[in-house]
C-alpha cells in the first residue's frame, strides 16, 4: 500500500455560483469530527469534513430532502435544482432522455439480504459484486491506448473531481489533504480496496467459518447488542468490518461521481455505454442506500440524479434512495426533458 | 421563464476511439448485461429457496427441527455467498494426477487445498478453440449446464479463466469412460450391452429435454460414476469447435485427399462408380488391431474420430436432434462387435463409409449377433426419416432389444455391471494414467489468475489480448450446491 494513502479527504470547491437555499446549515451532523489519520474511519472520510475548511468556504449546498424534513426549504423543484450549483447547460446525464436502463424491473431484488443470511455475509457479498461492476467502467477511461494514453489522464482530470463543486483529495502521510489527478486517485483506490478484499483476515471465503442471520422467534443465541458484538462476528468478520465496507462505498461513490461529471459523455455515451452506466450505477445506489453503506449528504454530488431516479420510476418508493430523494426536482428534470 | 435547459444531443462517435476502447467497450457492454442476468437468476433461486425454506419453517411435523432448519438455510447460502466472492485460479488447487486428454487440453484429478475436496479439473486452451462463430453456442450451452441438475450429466462447479486458458471444474467420476473399458474388455455382451446403452438412452433423453443436441456421443465421453453409472460429460462446450464437426473441414478434405486426388474428385460426383470401390475389408484382423491401438491417440488428436458422427452433420444439409441416436447406434454395434462400424485407418476414408452408409454398413459373419440387436441397430444408423428416436426415446426404448428394461429405476435401483473397485477418493485405477504426460504440481503457477475483485492488478502490464478474452466473457459460471460442505 502507497504510504500517499493514510487517509481520505474530500472538500468543498464551489464559489462560482450563488449557493439557491443559501441559508441553510450544513446537512452534517455537529458532531463531526475533524480528520482522522485512519483511512478506514468514515467520519473523516465524508465530505467538507474540516472544520478549518468549513469556515473558509461558502456554505454547503442543502440536501434537498433532509432540507425538506427539517421544513426549511418548502419551495419548488426548480428552488431544489437551484440548491445545487448545477452548471448551465445542464449536464447530458440529467437528460431523462438518458437516465435509462438496460434493464426492466425492480433493482431491489437484488439487494434484498436473504432472511436466514447474516449481515455482514451480505455486505461482504454486495461490495464485492458491486467493486466489480464499478471496475468494469473504469477500465474504460482507465487502460492505455497503445499510444500511452489512457482516456482519464492528468491532463483531462487533474484533479478528483465531481463537477465544479467538488473534488475530492487524499490525505498523505502526515495527513494533509493533497489534490492527485484522477488517474492517480483512482490506481489508489483500486489499491487499497482490492487491499481489503483480498485479505482474508477483513473478508474471510473460508466456507466453515459462516453463520446465519439471528431471528428472536426461531434462533436461540444471543442478540446482537453490546459492545463486543458487531456486525458480521458471528461469521468472522472483525470488528471494523463494517466501517471498512462504509468506506469503500464512499471511495466507489466518489468514482461513479468522477465517472459521470467527467466522462459521462466523453466515453461512455459516445461508446453506448450510459445505460450500463446508470443501471450498475442506480443499483448501487440502491444497495448502498438500503445497505446504510451511504449517509444522504454523502451523495451530493449525485443527488440530482437520485432526485431524477426517484421521479422516473427507478427507485421504488420502498427504498432508501427514494426516500433521500427530492421528487419535485426530479419531477421538475422530468419536466425539463420533456417527460413529465 | 426557465433557467434550466440541457445541452443539443451530440450524435455519438464510437468509432473515434482507440482498439484498446474499442475492445473495452464491447467488454463492458457484455459484463453488465451478464451481471444483470446472471444475477436475476441467481436472486430468483435465492427467493425460491427461501420461500421453500419459510414454508418448512410452517410445518408442524417439523416444529422441533425450525432452528436446525434456519440455520441451516443461513449458512448454506452464506457459503455460497463466500463461494462467489473466492478468488478462483489454478493455485487453489492441487493437481493428484492427469486423468484425460481432449484436444483442447487435459483433464487432471485436483484436490481444492482450502477444503481437501477432490474434483475432476478440465482445461481449455484458448488458442485451439479457433472459430470463433460458435461462440455464442458456447455461451448458450454453459447456460444450459448452469440449470441442468440432472444427474444423467457431469456436474459442473465452477468455471474460471485466465489469460491462455478455461477452466472447468467438475464433479470427479471415478470410474473412468467407456472407451477404457472397451479398450479393456474389448467386446461387451448382449446384457451387459443393454445396461449401458439403456442408461445412454435416459443420458441423451435429458439433454435433449434440455433443448440441447450432444452431437458428441462417443465413449469417451461416456463417464461411468463411483457406482458403475453412465454419465455424459460436458456437452458442447468444446465440441462446437472440434475440426471434426466443421463440415467445410471435410468438404476441404474432399478437395485435397491425403494421395488418390483423381479418386475423391471423382466419388464427390453423387453419380460417381468409384464409391463402391471403397474398400469393405472392415474385418480384416490386423487392421482392427491397428485401429485399436490407436485409437486412443485418435481421441487425443485435432481431428477426432469421426466413426460415430452422422452423415447429415457432414453435409450442409442441417440435422436435428436424432443425430445423437446414431452415435448411440455406433455404440451399441461396436460394444457387441467389438470396433464401430465405420472403422478404417483414417479419419478421411471413415468419413466416406459414414456417408457411403448403405453400401458399408454391415455386420461380419463371425461374431455372433441376435436378430434383435441387429435389428436395433439398422434402426438407429440409418437415414435420418427413418431413425428410431426421431419422434423422441421413448421409440427406441420400445424396441423389443430393451424389453423388460426399467428404465426408470435404471439408475438407482439397478447394479451396475461393473462397479469401479475403488480404494480411495483419489483412485485413478481405472484411467489410463501411465499413458498421459503427468505434470507436476507446480505447473499450478503457470498461470495468473483474476482476484476476488475481479480487477487485476493495476500495475499489471499483462493484459490478455482482446482475442483471448473478449470471446469467453460470460464464460465463468457458478453453482450453487446443496451439499456444500
Ligand atoms: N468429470 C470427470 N471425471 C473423470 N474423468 C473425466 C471427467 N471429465 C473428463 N474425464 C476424462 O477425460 C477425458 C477427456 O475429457 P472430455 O471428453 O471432457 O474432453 P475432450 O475430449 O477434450 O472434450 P470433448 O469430448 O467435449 O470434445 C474423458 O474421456 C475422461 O476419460
Ligand atoms: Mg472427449
Amino acid at each position: 500500500m502507497s504510504n500517499l494513502f493514510s487517509g481520505i479527504n474530500a472538500r468543498l470547491r464551489g464559489t462560482a455560483n450563488k449557493p439557491g437555499g443559501g441559508k441553510i446549515p450544513s446537512p452534517l451532523s455537529p458532531t463531526e469530527e475533524a480528520p482522522l489519520p485512519s483511512p478506514s474511519s468514515v467520519s473523516q472520510a465524508s465530505q467538507s469534513s474540516s472544520t478549518s475548511l468549513q469556515s473558509k468556504l461558502p456554505p454547503l449546498p442543502a440536501s434537498p430532502s433532509l432540507s425538506q424534513s427539517i421544513g426549511i426549504v418548502g419551495g419548488t423543484g426548480e428552488d431544489a435544482l437551484n440548491s445545487y450549483l448545477l452548471p448551465r447547460p445542464l449536464p447530458i446525464w440529467l437528460n431523462p432522455a438518458y437516465a435509462k436502463h438496460i434493464v426492466k424491473g425492480n433493482f431491489m431484488t437484488l439487494s434484498a439480504r436473504p432472511k436466514t443470511v447474516e449481515q455482514g455475509e451480505w455486505v461482504a457479498h454486495q461490495v464485492v459484486e458491486h467493486y466489480r461492476n464499478l471496475w468494469n467502467f473504469v477500465r474504460v477511461i482507465y487502460e492505455k491506448e497503445d499510444d500511452g494514453k489512457s482516456i482519464c489522464n492528468a491532463t483531462s482530470c487533474p484533479r478528483m473531481s465531481a463537477g465544479a463543486n467538488h473534488s475530492y483529495t487524499w490525505l498523505n502521510n502526515r495527513f494533509e489533504p493533497i489534490e492527485l489527478p484522477a488517474y492517480e486517485y483512482i490506481t489508489l483506490m483500486q489499491r487499497w480496496i482490492s487491499g481489503k478484499i483480498d485479505d482474508e483476515k477483513i473478508f474471510p471465503t473460508d466456507a466453515s467459518g459462516v453463520s446465519y442471520a439471528h431471528n428472536p422467534q426461531i434462533t436461540t443465541t444471543a442478540l446482537l447488542t453490546g459492545p463486543d458484538e458487531w456486525i458480521g462476528k458471528r461469521s468472522g468478520f472483525p470488528k471494523d468490518f463494517f466501517s471498512i465496507c462504509q468506506t469503500i462505498f464512499l471511495q466507489m461513490f466518489r468514482v461513479y461521481a468522477h465517472l459521470y461529471w467527467a466522462h459521462y459523455a466523453e466515453p461512455f455515451y459516445h461508446l453506448n455505454l450510459e445505460k450500463q452506466l446508470n443501471s450498475c450505477f442506480s443499483h448501487f445506489v440502491l444497495t448502498a442506500t438500503a445497505l446504510d453503506m451511504l449517509k444522504p449528504h454523502e451523495l451530493e454530488p449525485m443527488q440530482p440524479l437520485i432526485d431524477l431516479w426517484a421521479a422516473n420510476g427507478t427507485f421504488p418508493p420502498e427504498s432508501k434512495a427514494y426516500e433521500y430523494a427530492n421528487l419535485k426536482a426530479g419531477a421538475r428534470l422530468l419536466q425539463l426533458g420533456g417527460m413529465a | 421563464m426557465t433557467s434550466f435547459d440541457f445541452p443539443p444531443t451530440p450524435n455519438r462517435c464510437p468509432d473515434a476511439y482507440g482498439p484498446i476502447t474499442t475492445y473495452n467497450r464491447l467488454r463492458c457492454s457484455q459484463v453488465a448485461h451478464g451481471f444483470f442476468l446472471d444475477g436475476k437468476q441467481r436472486a430468483k433461486e435465492r427467493f425460491e429457496r427461501q420461500n421453500e425454506m419459510a414454508q418448512r419453517l410452517e410445518d408442524p411435523n417439523l416444529s422441533e427441527r425450525r432452528e436446525q432448519i434456519w440455520k441451516h438455510s443461513g449458512r448454506l447460502e452464506a457459503k455460497y455467498l463466500r463461494f462467489l466472492r473466492t478468488k478462483e485460479g489454478l493455485s487453489n488447487y492441487q493437481t493428484i494426477k492427469t486423468i484425460g486428454k481432449g484436444f483442447f487440453g487435459e483433464v487432471r484429478l485436483v484436490r481444492k487445498i482450502q477444503d481437501g475436496k477432490v474434483y475432476a479439473l478440465k482445461r481449455l486452451v484458448k488458442t485451439q478453440m479457433i472459430s470463433k462463430d460458435q461462440l455464442p453456442r458456447v455461451r448458450a450451452e454453459r447456460d444450459a449446464l448452469a440449470e441442468s441438475d440432472s444427474e444423467w450429466v457431469v456436474k459442473l462447479y465452477t468455471t474460471f479463466q485466465d489469460n491462455t486458458s478455461l477452466y472447468m471444474l467438475m464433479e470427479f467420476l471415478p470410474g473412468g469412460d467407456l472407451m477404457t473399458m472397451l479398450i479393456k474388455y474389448q467386446i461387451f455382451s448382449e446384457d451387459i450391452t443393454r445396461f449401458y446403452s439403456a442408461e445412454i438412452i435416459n443420458a441423451i433423453e435429458a439433454v435433449h429435454n434440455l433443448g440441447f443436441i450432444h452431437r458428441d456421443i462417443k465413449p469417451d465421453n461416456i463417464l461411468l460414476d463411483r457406482g458403475g453409472h453412465v454419465k455424459l460429460a460436458d456437452f458442447g462446450l468444446s465440441t462446437g469447435f472440434r475440426k471434426s464437426h466443421d463440415s467445410s473441414y471435410y468438404q476441404e478434405l474432399l478437395q485435397k485427399p491425403p494421395a488418390q486426388p483423381d479418386n475423391v474428385l471423382r466419388s464427390q460426383n453423387r453419380n460417381s462408380v468409384n464409391i463402391d470401390e471403397i474398400s469393405l475389408t472392415v474385418s480384416n484382423r490386423a487392421q482392427i488391431n491397428d485401429w485399436r491401438r490407436s485409437r486412443r491417440l485418435m481421441a487425443y488428436s485435432a481431428v477426432g474420430t469421426p466413426d460415430y458422427i452422422a452423415p447429415e452433420l457432414f453435409t450442409k444439409q442441417g440435422y436435428s436432434f436424432d443425430i445423437d441416436w446414431w452415435s448411440l447406434g455406433t455404440i451399441i454395434y461396436e460394444c457387441l462387435v467389438g470396433w464401430p462400424p465405420f472403422a478404417a485407418e483414417n479419419p478421411y476414408d471413415t468419413y466416406r463409409k459414414i456417408v457411403n452408409w448403405p453400401h458399408t454398413l454391415f455386420f461380419p459373419d463371425d461374431v455372433p449377433l441376435s436378430p434383435i440387436a441387429i435389428h436395433l441397430i439398422r434402426s438407429m444408423v440409418c437415414n435420418s426419416e427413418q431413425r428410431l428416436g426421431r419422434n423422441g426415446a421413448s421409440e427406441i426404448k420400445n424396441h423389443p432389444f430393451f424389453a423388460g428394461v426399467d428404465f426408470s429405476s435404471l439408475r438407482n435401483i439397478i447394479r451396475a455391471p461393473f462397479v469401479p473397485p475403488l480404494v480411495s477418493d483419489v483412485d485413478t485405477s481405472c484411467f489410463p494414467v501411465d499413458e498421459l504426460p503427468q505434470t507436476t504440481t507446480t505447473d499450478n503457477n503457470d498461470s495468473s489468475s483474476t482476484g476476488a475483485t475481479g480487477t487485476g492488478r493495476v500495475e499489471d502490464d499483462q493484459t490478455p489480448t482482446p482475442e483471448m478474452t473478449l470471446p469467453f466473457i460470460g464464460y465463468t459460471f457458478k453453482r450453487f450446491e446443496k451439499t456444500f460442505v
